[in-house]
């Protein structure tokens, strides 16, 4: 398989008036199209920082990013928005979906910066809608749901248009264990049908769904250990 | 992507309706006030906008330049002016409306009514709106008269009167004239009364033999009509010359006429506010609506800033799911116009909700027109938008550039950083200073106000009626004298007198140059004197105030003035009463000096015989004039009889003098004022504008609060967790309390500081248009201050009680 990503020496540091501290140092990964790979580390040891360098809302301080070939550190503000549009999406351990939209249009944000679709928006949102057994939701609000439900929601609104990468941020963490086991089983089996996901995780048991854990220590890449499962 | 703004516009306000309400209510009002006082500056900016040829048109005033008298521009002119200017100039075109009062036969009735003696030109010359009849023909014949609609309806019940008899009996006589045309009735705002015109006829014109070539004399307006305003400038540049030439010597030999009796050509458009403090009156109410638009403006961008903080997430979302910023400030901008627009629709019910009360409040005539005035609503409506947009371009920059990644990382709400948190702050302090402004102006307004209608005038102004039918031509000298013996033996009545000095009306008002034995004999160096001829008892009746001296004596023969026709006495000392301001412009150094003094006055020798003190018959913002007084115990000019009664109620006083009145004068119209209603007329208009203003500044100083209110709530929510840890470290509710407001009111605090000065400014600006004006009172700034804060309290009070009465688990759990 060719590699999606190219993490190459990718520091980032964090500069405030007096401070300057080192969120990664010098971290090199490469991630294969169709891997499902699970970042492992402590709080603060920097996994999210690499969760929102690889999604392009965070910049590296040094190092380069190839994504399927393209340097995304050099890339302006306005293509990066592109970038995000067609290629990733977003999973949150706070689900973050908009209060004043429905599941519904929750789920067609993902669609609405992206341009067309294959097949239409409607079928499209709908599909997504059926993949995670949220449909029957649609004309809810986000406060109307369970916490499991909105997780749904929201890992259809990051698989609605269809991205290369999917990007989880301890996308359990506010889930009881039902629930959890239900969004990971979601996860896997869209790895199945071909999706790359990168997941940022605290749970052994959740990471060891992965094909492929990478940990992360103070900033730095400790292991990455490919994974039978 | 716009459906996406409308659903995201939509649901905010069905989500949050308090947030929704208070941005909503604020810009509404902000808006209505604007509104309503665009359609006030328009409707007084458009005079005379009925005629089509009003850019075209000029008006002939006159200033004049004598010692004591006002610089101020008088807008008559002499009855010859333009047929000398005709002889001089044969291509000017021009055209007179001399108003003339009028009495109208309907069967047995009589009625008072207003007739225009105008030049045959008059209808074509300014566009006149007609009905029915030829503008051109209509005015072609003296026995022809033009109505108004209201004027045909009132007399035959009818709009087409056309053809219709009509018998009226002014100074020429009672006579019939037929009917010729019917025009339209002018807007409200125009200051040209057109309800009956005919033709001014070389009779009527001869019977003015001493006025209608006697430069310096005013009775009727004329106006020239030029193409250009260059024309226009051309011919004014002539005028001096022109006023020299026909004057000549005839204000003596060692003057230059045109020095003391300008001709001021002024453009028709102006005359409406050529009085300056008019003019700024005016604009001043204008900069109110602009403030208080500016104050509904800077409420949303307060709001919307504040709110962003709360839309911080939803943004970081739009963006990680491929939103580029572009886009999303043109969410924002739509949104802020959806907003403004919404706000535009409700300003527009407010006002047409609240006009009646404005139009009662301000004596106003506004309306809103649809129809006709469609550009204009359009045209606000898009300074509206534009102001919106700009407002709404902050909020929507700041939105757009949230980074996603800190804001999803953090679990607080991004204020906008420590710049956002100042502008909030600075904003809400700018609305405060304003709010504070306007209250040091409103109670300055209206200390001032009420101290000129309760200030001593110099005479009692209550239970005093003004008889104003005495004056009509069609009453004689004898009906005069016994209608006022009469009235003195009314139940109630206490004096009765006759006079040409009268409260609140200006209509014979002469003047005169005043020469002390041994002072230069010149109309531009010696003093001039505002003069009046009054009957027996009139001082006694007005109840003033005699410094020195005595006041005039029937029974004393020297007190009687000179006969009009010339055949006076030259020979002999006749006896006059001055005001103190008189004596004062005279040159004496106190009342008493001026007793007993000669001097020589219109021709004759003249003594004093007595100081009265300054009466303020006319408006409160004009100096009053120095004063003398000439005695004639016959009735026998252009007077107006005054009674002075107690002990019963105005109108049956009113009743018994009509009674008399029918009794002596049956062919003429009753009319009767009271003093108090005449001077009314110069305090009303000030009065309304003050009412306006405190209409306009109170709406402004409830923006203001709802602003408070919606920072005070914003920062609030964003100190939950705060206020939950000081909680568990162990504060009361009421340090929290006290923290929060300290929080909120040291910037109003703040604001009543720069409030000070500029109201300071402000309000001494205004009090030096009067005449009779208050010291500054210095009190009222502390207390538009304390009013400030503790409004600014009452709004914050709950938010904060609210706050700090939240359970301190709850509190952080919040997020």
């Amino acid at each position: 398989m060719t590699n999606l990503i190219e993490l190459q020496n990718i520091t980032r540091l964090y500069r405030s008036d007096e401070v300057e501290t080192t969120a990664l140092h010098n971290i090199s990964l490469h991630i294969k199209r169709g891997e499902f790979v699970a970042i492992m580390g402590p709080s603060g040891c920097g996994k999210s920082t690499l969760l929102n360098i690889l999604g392009t809302i965070d910049r590296p301080t040094a190092g380069a990013y190839l994504f399927d070939g393209a340097d995304l550190a050099k890339m302006s503000e306005k293509n990066l928005a592109k970038h995000r549009a067609r290629h990733l999406g977003f999973i949150f351990q706070s689900f973050n979906l908009v209060d004043d939209l429905t599941i519904y249009e929750n789920i067609e944000l993902g669609l609405l910066y992206r341009g067309g679709i294959k097949g239409g928006r409607r079928q499209a949102i709908e599909g997504a809608m059926d993949k995670v057994g949220i449909a029957h939701r649609a004309r809810h609000f986000p406060h109307q749901l369970s916490g499991g439900q909105q997780q749904r929601a929201a890992i259809a609104r990051a698989i609605v248009g269809q991205p290369d990468l999917i990007l989880a941020d301890e996308p359990t963490g506010n889930l009881d264990t039902e629930n959890g086991a239900q969004v990971m089983e979601i996860l896997k089996s869209l790895n199945k049908a071909g999706a790359t996901i990168i997941m940022v995780t605290h749970s052994q048991s959740h990471a060891d769904q992965a094909s492929r854990q990478v940990d992360i220590l103070d900033g730095q890449l400790v292991a990455s250990v490919a994974q039978v499962l | 992507m716009l459906r996406s703004a409308f659903t995201a516009f939509f649901r905010s306000f069905i989500r949050h309706p308090l947030y929704a309400l208070l941005n909503l209510l604020g810009l509404s009002f902000g808006i209505a006030v604007f509104i309503t006082l665009s359609l006030f500056y328009r409707f007084e900016t458009s005079y005379e906008n009925w005629s089509p040829e009003r850019p075209h048109i000029y008006e002939m005033g006159t200033r004049y330049h004598f010692p004591g008298m006002t610089e101020d521009v008088f807008m008559s002119a002499m009855g010859g002016l333009t047929e000398e200017i005709k002889t001089a100039y044969p291509q000017i075109e021009s055209t007179r409306d001399w108003s003339n009062p009028v009495i109208v036969h309907k069967g047995a009735e009589v009625y008072n009514e207003q007739i225009e003696l105008v030049d045959g030109n008059f209808l074509t010359f300014f566009g006149v709106p007609m009905l029915y009849g030829d503008a051109a023909t209509a005015l072609a014949d003296p026995s022809k008269v033009v109505l108004s609609v209201s004027m045909a309806r009132k007399y035959f019940g009818t709009v087409n009167a056309v053809g219709r008899i009509m018998t009226l009996n002014d100074e020429e006589g009672l006579k019939t004239y037929t009917v010729s045309a019917i025009i339209a009735d002018l807007p409200k705002n125009t200051d040209t009364k057109l309800d009956m015109l005919r033709l001014l006829t070389p009779q009527r014109t001869a019977m003015e033999p001493y006025t209608w070539h006697n430069w310096g004399s005013g009775q009727l307006e004329a106006y020239f009509r030029f193409k250009t305003p260059a024309d226009a400038s051309a011919f004014a540049r002539q005028l001096p010359a022109f006023t020299d030439r026909q004057i000549g010597q005839k204000f003596g030999t060692d003057v230059t006429p045109h020095k003391i009796l300008e001709l001021v050509l002024v453009p028709w458009a102006d005359k409406h506010l050529i009085d300056p403090k008019l003019k700024a009156a005016i604009i001043s109410l204008g900069v109110v609506g602009i403030v208080a638009l500016v104050l509904a403006l800077i409420n949303y961008v307060n709001l919307a800033t504040a709110r962003a903080g709360l839309r911080a997430r939803e943004v970081a979302v739009r963006k990680t799911l491929g939103a580029p910023p572009a886009t999303l400030r043109l969410q924002f901008l739509v949104e802020a116009l959806l907003t403004m627009l919404l706000a535009f629709l409700v300003a527009l019910s407010l006002v047409e909700l609240s006009l009646p009360l404005i139009n009662s409040a301000g004596g106003l005539f506004l309306k809103l027109d649809y129809q006709t005035d469609i550009t204009w609503l359009l045209s606000v409506l898009g300074i509206v938008l534009a102001a919106g947009l700009l407002a709404a371009l902050y909020p929507a920059f700041a939105l757009a550039a949230f980074k996603p990644a800190q804001v999803l990382a953090s679990s607080r709400t991004p204020g906008g950083g420590r710049m956002a948190g100042f502008l909030r702050v600075g904003l809400a302090m700018v609305q405060f200073a304003a709010v504070a402004v306007a209250f040091v102006l409103i109670m300055g307004f209206m200390l001032q106000i009420q101290h000129i209608q309760n200030a001593d005038i110099g005479f009692q102004r209550d239970n005093l009626m003004i008889v104003q039918s005495i004056r009509d031509n069609a009453v004689s000298q004898a009906q005069r004298e016994s209608f006022i013996a009469a009235a003195r033996t009314l139940p109630g009545v206490s004096h009765a007198a006759i006079a040409n000095a009268i409260p609140g009306d200006q209509s014979t008002s002469n003047s005169s140059n005043i020469v002390r034995p041994g002072q230069v004999d010149s109309p531009t160096l010696s003093p001039t004197v505002n003069w009046s001829i009054v009957g027996e008892d009139y001082f006694q009746l007005l109840g003033a105030k005699v410094l020195v001296g005595r006041v005039f004596d029937a029974q004393r023969g020297e007190d009687q003035k000179w006969a009009d026709d010339g055949a006076g006495d030259k020979s002999r000392v006749y006896s006059v009463v001055i005001s103190r301001r008189a004596a004062k412009d005279m040159g004496f150094a106190s009342p008493q000096a001026a007793l007993n003094q000669p001097a020589r006055f219109n021709d004759h020798q003249v003594r004093i015989i007595g100081v009265v003190e300054d009466m303020r018959f006319y408006n409160p913002n004009q100096p009053i004039p120095p004063k003398l007084y000439l005695f004639d115990v016959h009735a026998s000019y252009a007077v107006v009889g005054m009674v002075r009664y107690q002990g019963l109620s105005e109108p049956k006083m009113r009743e018994q003098l009509r009674k008399l009145w029918r009794q002596i004068a049956p062919d003429v119209p009753f009319d009767v004022t009271s003093a108090a209603d005449n001077l009314d007329t110069y305090y009303k208009p000030e009065r309304d504008r003050t009412h306006l203003f405190t209409i306009g500044a109170g709406i402004a100083a409830l923006i203001g609060c709802i602003g408070l209110y919606g920072m005070a709530a914003f920062n609030t929510g964003r100190r939950v967790r705060e206020i939950g840890v000081r909680k568990v470290l162990g504060a009361s509710a009421g340090q929290v309390v006290g923290l929060l407001l300290v929080q909120f009111l040291l910037p109003v605090a703040l604001a009543s500081l720069i409030a000070w000065p500029l109201g300071w400014l402000a309000l001494q600006r205004w009090l030096m248009q009067f005449d009779d004006a208050i010291a500054m009172p210095l009190w009222i700034f502390p207390v538009a201050s304390v009013v400030a804060l503790l409004i600014a309290l009452v709004t914050v009070a709950g938010v904060a009680f609210g706050a700090a009465r939240t359970e301190p688990g709850k509190a952080l759990r919040h997020e």
